[in-house]
């Protein structure tokens, strides 16, 4: 499978560890920048590198990476992680037991119908090009900025437990940024598509509708107030629900962060959300940004449900937190290129569709706030989250009004999912991306609810 | 030692191929190349989780043609034949790019010796050093009180060498050193469980201080048990180091970066020379600074450091340029070229940083002046206010709205901390707070690209239940 690896695995140094992970990986990244109609930026990269991990003693792991992909520096480089793994090893207070592997070979591509790397740079400039068009259209528009990004990944990972798996994706996405400006006013708006795949993401949402819409919505906005500030009733449109589910509940979730204390820390089969949420994460969903059909610790992927009818069912996990735990490894284990070491991390995580749809979901509210797009968010342990909207509408008796601008909202994912009441009937899959120590983009799979939040508005 | 011995290799290289480009494609050359070996102790949940080390060299070539169209390529390749392979993709990539008005590389200018840039210490820290410094600060931390458990945090030693080499005449390189403590802590009562409490250290030097910031990080934990919720009023807010170099500096960087000014999205566009702050605010960028975590004797494009007043008592004097904005907006160029910016770009973070980046304009160190009182000072006589040790949430980018989370805050009445603060917010927008800042503190933290004190500032929306 690769000839280098294998090598380096049947090495007498490589015996000295319990565990050799190798990931070797080949990535091209190619952006192109489209600002105010000029091509400001075409780019492109071309990475590679080889990542090494060992346990030893049954205790600790060192990781070691390197850039030098021949004989002599994976022997150094393995020479290192081990160096490394046995310098905490003393000091380290719980033994790993890992569940043994099971020998597997495996070779899997999703690359797309059209794959990136048969595009000519023209072709590609075209697509943040429309995009700007399209925002271009919208006269209070002061700044454009839409970037392409593909990322074609070529990886192996081996093991000193015969796991051999070959996997190459591609990842396309493109990123649209406007700011529209009157009177002295200005106001962004922003949204991205993305999956894994080739371009055909563009034959469904055009990539000028893509601009024109977020140029709509920062012109509109303009005129818009502040949303108040206070506890409101509020229905979350899937754009945002998306960025809630990972933030307020995903990361808790994550067996790691779970594992600190706090949040869902020591609640399984326990009541921890609104009996309508059921949650799960998939790394098996082809075309979300998380399709990962094996972690980087060579463990297949699997729809893992977390929360069931509003029990904590299970955690993500990586193989050590399933050996400290008692549990199964889920998948989870990902490493955002091969220069650093795998962290739990979601996949592809989603909210089972509900009854409503959301019409229903806003006849009911009497007085509350629509809450849609988002501008990112943060988590912590104890599953206290803050995360922004880009706009929002006043309802009153399931009406929807007033428009407003974004702001954050606040709370903690344990409180708020108790007041989840209604749970839409369509769920889409979004584009996300992760921060937790390093990179990662990911996919989620969300309908609208409809629950109690804390909105930090500054209006009335 | 191999970053050596990689660097002196990757330099032959790099030289070989901006030599190639410049006489074949008769175009103009930028290369930016490091080596790095960098070792990081990883903890988790009151135990060492890891401990890695990697070892990373590349180059990333910018090409311009004559009619300023600009391409770039990078690759961690460490062969000749790669390496110029990449100079030729960025070449090619200049063919789709548009022609960018007033474009330039840096010209040769001499640098000013910059001190503390790097400790050789730093190269004999072995990784039971590492591992030690983790610890101690972990022990310190839950010493404090056995409530607190340090569950997260890292030490990093890194070395690197920085060059940068165009046909402009530029060919220079630096060696530095960066080392960080981050400790995360925690603590449990009553089934309920304190939100992260941090504190870090940037430093040059390989002399951390683990057990101080293992000490405040427990004390910290212990100060945030038993929070209130808050109910909603307008106040005074005192926000500290911490606070202030997150939410505010990220808002004041948008709107001093010329590139927003290009843009039409910097608020302060048509403000030189107008007051556009209190005048108890006076920032300096400063890439000179002795010691400083992002000091340097030249930019990432190559431009001679130096330190410049951003906004005196509160009147705005300059925006942050690079080369082709200085040559653009007509100012002088003020060395902000980086390869390394921070903020809340997806983009950026998929593509990395270093030589896998294209400049752009981003402070080096940004100092806020600091004032006369410490903020323990400032708080004791505050009558009614909130003492803001940590947000969390994004600034809107532009128009400077700011609606975070208290993650860490206080209570203060009658200039005594009443109880740390739960489910609370604050509101408003950054560009008002700075106009209503009535006192700066005199405890500046360095970051890892500011270096900032204590700021008060009158009334602030703080939302509550």
């Amino acid at each position: 499978m690769s000839r280098i690896l294998e090598e380096c695995l049947q090495t007498t140094v490589a015996s000295e560890a319990d565990l050799v992970q190798l990931r070797r990986q080949s990535r091209t990244i190619t952006t192109c920048t489209v600002r105010n109609g000029i091509v400001e930026d075409f780019s492109s990269m071309s990475l590679r590198g080889v990542g090494i991990r060992t346990l030893v003693d049954s205790k600790s792991w060192g990781f070691s990476s390197t850039n030098i992909i021949d004989s002599e520096s994976l022997r150094n480089a393995l020479k290192i992680s081990l160096k490394l793994a046995k310098a905490s090893a003393n000091a380290r207070n719980e033994e790993i037991h890992l569940e043994p592997a099971k020998a597997r070979v495996a070779d899997v591509s999703a690359t797309g119908k059209r794959p990136p790397l048969k595009m000519s740079p023209d072709e590609i400039a075209e697509i943040p090009l429309e995009a700007y068009r399209g925002a271009n259209e919208v006269k209070q528009v002061v700044d454009v900025k839409a970037t392409y990004v593909s990322i074609e990944d070529d990886k192996y990972f081996l093991d000193s437990e015969e796991v051999q798996i070959h996997q190459k994706t591609n990842r396309v996405q493109l990123f649209v940024d406007v700011i529209a400006k009157e009177n002295g006013q200005m106001c962004p708006a922003s949204e991205n598509i993305g999956h894994t795949g080739g371009l055909e993401i563009f034959d469904t949402v055009p990539p000028f509708h893509l601009g024109r819409s977020v140029a709509q919505d920062a012109a509109r906005l303009l005129k818009a107030k502040a949303p108040p500030s206070g506890k409101f009733q509020v229905v979350i449109h899937p754009t945002l629900c998306a960025t809630l589910l990972h933030e307020a509940i995903g990361h808790p979730l994550e067996a790691d962060l779970a594992m600190t204390g706090g949040g869902f820390g020591e609640r399984i089969g326990q009541l921890v959300s609104s009996k309508l949420i059921t949650i799960y994460d998939d790394g098996r969903v082809k075309n979300g940004l998380g399709y990962l059909p094996f972690d980087d610790e060579g463990v297949e992927s699997k729809r893992t449900v977390l929360i069931e009818k509003g029990v904590l069912e299970s955690f993500m996990h990586d193989r050590t937190s399933a050996a400290l735990s008692g549990s199964t490894p889920s998948g989870n284990s990902h490493a955002w290129d091969y220069s650093v070491e795998p962290l739990i991390r979601q996949t592809n995580i989603g909210i089972e569709e509900g009854d409503y749809s959301e019409e229903e979901m806003l006849e009911e509210v009497k007085e509350g706030i629509f809450l849609e797009g988002t501008f990112g968010g943060q988590a912590d342990s104890n599953a206290d989250f803050t995360f922004g909207f880009q706009k929002a509408q006043s309802i009153k008796h399931g009406e929807l009004g007033e428009e407003f601008r974004g702001a954050n909202v606040a709370g903690n994912a344990v409180d708020v999912f108790k007041t989840v009441d209604a749970v839409g009937k369509e769920a889409v899959l979004r584009p996300g991306a992760c921060g937790k120590y390093q990179f990662a983009v990911q996919g989620r799979i969300v309908p609208s609810i409809r629950c109690e939040i804390l909105v930090g508005g500054s209006g009335g | 030692m191999n970053l050596d011995k990689n660097w002196a290799i990757l330099k032959d290289f790099v030289g070989k191929a901006v030599h190639h480009i410049e006489a074949k494609r008769n175009a103009q050359v930028e290369a930016f190349y490091t080596s790095t070996t960098k070792t990081e102790v990883t903890i988790r949940n009151g135990d060492i989780l890891t401990q890695n080390l990697m070892d990373d060299s590349g180059v990333g070539f910018r090409v311009a043609t004559s009619k300023g169209k600009v391409g770039f390529a990078c690759t961690n390749a460490m062969e000749e034949k790669a390496v110029r392979v990449a100079a030729e993709k960025a070449y090619d990539a200049s063919k789709t790019s548009s022609e960018i008005e007033n474009f330039a590389f840096a010209g040769r200018r001499k640098l000013p010796s910059v001190a503390g840039l790097f400790d050789k210490r730093v190269n004999e820290v072995t990784v039971e050093d590492a591992v030690d410094i983790a610890r101690r600060a972990m022990i310190a931390a839950e010493d404090v009180d056995k409530r607190v458990i340090a569950k997260d945090g890292h030490v990093i030693f890194q070395s690197r060498w920085r060059g940068i080499h165009n046909t402009s005449g530029v060919d220079f390189e630096e060696r530095e050193s960066k080392c960080i403590l981050y400790l995360v802590g925690s603590g449990k009562q009553n089934c309920e469980v304190t939100p992260g409490c941090s504190d870090s250290v940037f430093s040059r030097s390989s002399k951390l201080t683990p057990e101080k910031v293992g000490r405040n990080v427990g004390k910290m934990v212990i100060e945030m048990l038993k929070p209130k919720p808050l109910k909603s009023f307008e106040g005074t807010a005192i926000f500290s180091p911490e606070a202030v170099s997150y939410q505010p500096v990220h808002v004041l960087i948008d709107a001093l970066k010329a590139s927003s000014v290009m843009a039409g999205r910097s608020p302060w566009t048509k403000e030189v020379g107008n007051l556009v702050a209190s005048s108890n605010l006076t920032i300096i960028d400063n890439s000179t600074l002795s010691g400083g975590f992002s000091s340097r004797s030249f930019d990432d494009e190559g431009s001679s450091s130096r330190a410049t007043v951003l906004v005196d008592r509160g009147r705005l004097r300059s925006f942050l340029h690079d080369t082709t904005s200085a040559n653009t907006l007509k100012a002088e160029n003020t060395a902000n070229a980086s390869r390394s910016a921070g903020g809340f770009d997806l983009v950026k973070m998929i593509i990395g940083s270093g030589y896998r980046a294209k400049p752009e304009i981003y402070p080096s160190n940004l100092l806020i002046e600091g004032g006369r009182k410490c903020k323990e000072e400032l708080t004791s006589e505050l009558q009614n206010g909130v003492l803001v040790e940590s947000m969390s949430g994004f600034p809107q980018a532009g128009s400077g709205l700011v609606s975070a989370q208290l993650s860490r805050a206080f209570y203060v009445k009658n200039g005594q901390i009443e109880h740390p603060i739960k489910n609370g917010m604050i509101s408003g927008n950054a560009f008002d707070w700075f106009r209503q800042i009535s006192q700066v503190g005199n405890d500046a933290k360095q970051f890892s690209s500011s270096v900032v004190p204590s700021l008060q500032v009158e009334q602030v929306k703080m939302v509550g239940l």
